[in-house]
């Protein structure tokens, strides 16, 4: 495509489609320059208006004619009166076979696809310039004047370069666009991310080194993952406020108070997750924001109910026999609970199966939306199985008297604590094979070391 | 659907009307059985809670309003009921209105569940 902003005609006042003005306006061309200049430097110098229509036909400025073999359009007729001196006018045939028949296969269309930027003197400057190189320059074969010496004349091989050199030109312009694209898509990105950065900012998250500003992470996680870390810290706080209830003897009313505030504290987490699981449900479902031991034993983005009553059982004692039944009890129908909702879930993923492998996509984007619709789904099954979570713990302090209460959420805590220990020395353990059984003995020392009951890993 | 012609061979509905208040059809419906439960038979949902008294030993009668003409309105009654969406998995036990999966779920960890289905007589000991 010629890229040309000025079109011949409106450089010698023609009326022209506005079409033609204002292509692309990239760089100025060499190649196309000098193959304007070269078929119609003697074009400027006649100034002959008498072409005028010739150049309003509304064609596009399509690739100058070189190709000497190809038949030429309207341009047949007079060219007895375009001829310089000692040029023939009888070339009939389509095959240009001297230098001086060229001139007869020369597109009068050249003035229209030359559309430069260059001013019109550039190209006087320029013509005179190629002339002065030897270039040989066709004459239009409308050219009215007669013997003109100052026409020179095109050869094959000079064709065949200016059309190598348009070519190049136009592949290079080409790629440049291709680039120019690339840019302006990567600075719209960048702007996006920003507004998401600047979003997350104001919303109190702190970035040190996170990913969401990389893009690894939605917003929606990070928010989490910065409240969940908060939430992790106030758990600490809590704790110490148990450990030094239980062990300064407070009245019971007094305990309450402290259990209470540390049911609360959980629920506070639920409700950040119910929060999460609308902006991110994946983040949670996946178990990105808890460490990796915790990972481990994910279920429906959060812990097991009836394994970590199964994990206080043998610690809550000494309990009545009542209490026993209770616990006994919410762990059986925690279970049953947990089971029902592990089966929904299968019966979800067996459904989005069935919808993403479709058979024959009679509409691709239809399957997606379907799809879509079903994944939504997750969101009601990770918020049941937190609902599932939340009412366990309540329960819990239902069937404990206070004392056993504050005993039993700080063994949650504490369990929960020791799982991100592992998890930490699990991911700064040195990594030689060579170590074998003499290092796993070893990892376990360190953690005796850090907390002398083992016991609530034998379960697991 | 039964229906009557009075005397005056008028239509006179019985119980089982056709046209009515879907509000009063889902009523009826769940008065009829101990444990009633209104479900879509895609939804996933409805699936856990039907495994969920299924697991319990209960057999529960379940109406899947996808399957039914007046289901549409029978869902836009039971959304009203509940006071959001979705309306179904939505449980009735002994003719009265026991709530959605998070209620279902909350009332069998608190204990009030199996209580509730003995009195309806779905469970026995």
């Amino acid at each position: 495509m010629a890229n040309h902003n000025i079109p011949y005609a409106v450089l010698h006042g023609m009326n022209v489609p506005t079409s033609f003005i204002h292509q692309e306006g990239s760089s100025f061309d060499f190649g196309e320059l000098e193959e304007a200049i070269v078929l119609q430097g003697v074009k400027i110098r006649n100034d002959d208006e008498a072409k005028a229509p010739l150049f309003t036909t509304g064609r596009p400025a399509a690739t100058l004619e070189m190709f000497p073999s190809w038949p030429m359009r309207f341009h047949q007729t007079p060219r007895g009166s375009s001829k310089s001196g000692g040029e023939s006018t009888d070339s009939g045939s389509a095959v240009n076979t001297n230098s001086s028949k060229t001139e007869n296969q020369l597109e009068p269309e050249s003035p229209i696809s030359t559309k430069k930027t260059t001013p019109l003197d550039q190209q006087q400057g320029m013509a005179s310039d190629i002339s002065r190189t030897g270039t040989s320059i066709a004459k239009l074969p409308q050219e009215k004047r007669r013997g003109s010496t100052s026409e020179k004349q095109l050869d094959a091989k000079t064709l065949r370069r200016l059309a190598q050199n348009r070519e190049a030109a136009r592949k290079s312009r080409l790629r440049k666009k291709a680039y120019v694209q690339q840019l302006e898509s990567s600075r719209i990105k960048l702007t996006q991310l920003e507004q998401d950065l600047q979003r997350a900012r104001s919303q109190g998250f702190f970035l040190g080194g996170c990913a969401a500003a990389v893009g690894n992470i939605s917003t929606g996680a990070a928010i989490f993952d910065m409240e969940y870390s908060r939430w992790l810290e106030d758990d600490q706080r809590h704790m110490s406020e148990l450990r030094t209830g239980l062990n300064a003897h407070l009245s019971d009313s007094d305990l309450r108070i402290i259990v209470d505030s540390y049911i609360s504290h959980y629920d506070e987490l639920f409700r950040l997750k119910v929060a999460a699981v609308k902006a991110d449900v994946f983040h949670l479902l996946t178990g990105m924001w808890a460490t990796p031991a915790e990972r481990c034993f994910l279920w429906m983005g959060g812990f097991r109910p009836s394994e970590l009553i199964k994990m206080l059982i043998s610690q809550l004692d000494p309990l009545t026999e009542q209490q026993v039944m209770g616990i006994y009890s919410l762990q059986h129908s925690s279970q049953q609970a947990e089971e029902a909702l592990t089966q929904g879930l299968e019966q979800l993923h067996q459904s989005l199966i069935d919808t993403v492998a479709g058979g024959p996509v009679i509409d691709g984007m239809q399957q997606m939306a379907v799809a879509l619709g079903k994944l939504a789904n997750l969101e009601g099954f990770v918020r049941q199985a937190d609902n599932l979570r939340q009412q366990t713990l309540h329960q819990l302090s239902r069937i404990l008297t206070v004392r056993q209460a504050a005993r039993c959420f700080l063994m949650i805590g504490e369990y929960y604590g020791r799982l991100r220990a592992l998890s930490s020395l699990w991911a700064s353990r040195p990594r030689e094979s060579m170590m074998g059984d003499d290092h796993s003995c070893q990892t376990t020392t360190d953690l005796q070391m850090v907390q002398p009951s083992q016991n609530h890993f034998s379960n697991f | 659907m039964h229906c009557q012609t009075g005397s005056r061979g008028t239509y006179v509905p019985t119980s089982r009307t056709i046209a009515g208040d879907p509000l009063e059809r889902i009523e009826r419906l769940a008065s009829e059985n101990a444990v009633v439960i209104f479900s879509v038979s895609s939804c996933c949902m409805c699936h856990a809670i039907k495994r969920l008294f299924c697991g319990m030993g209960v057999n529960p009668t379940v109406y899947e309003l996808d399957e039914d003409p007046r289901g549409k309105d029978m869902e836009k009654a039971l959304m009203r009921l509940l006071g959001n969406s979705p309306a179904v998995p939505v449980v009735f036990i002994g003719g009265k209105l026991v709530g959605a999966m998070d209620r279902v779920m909350a009332s069998h960890i608190n204990g009030t569940l199996v209580p509730l289905l003995k009195q309806a007589g779905a469970l026995w000991l």
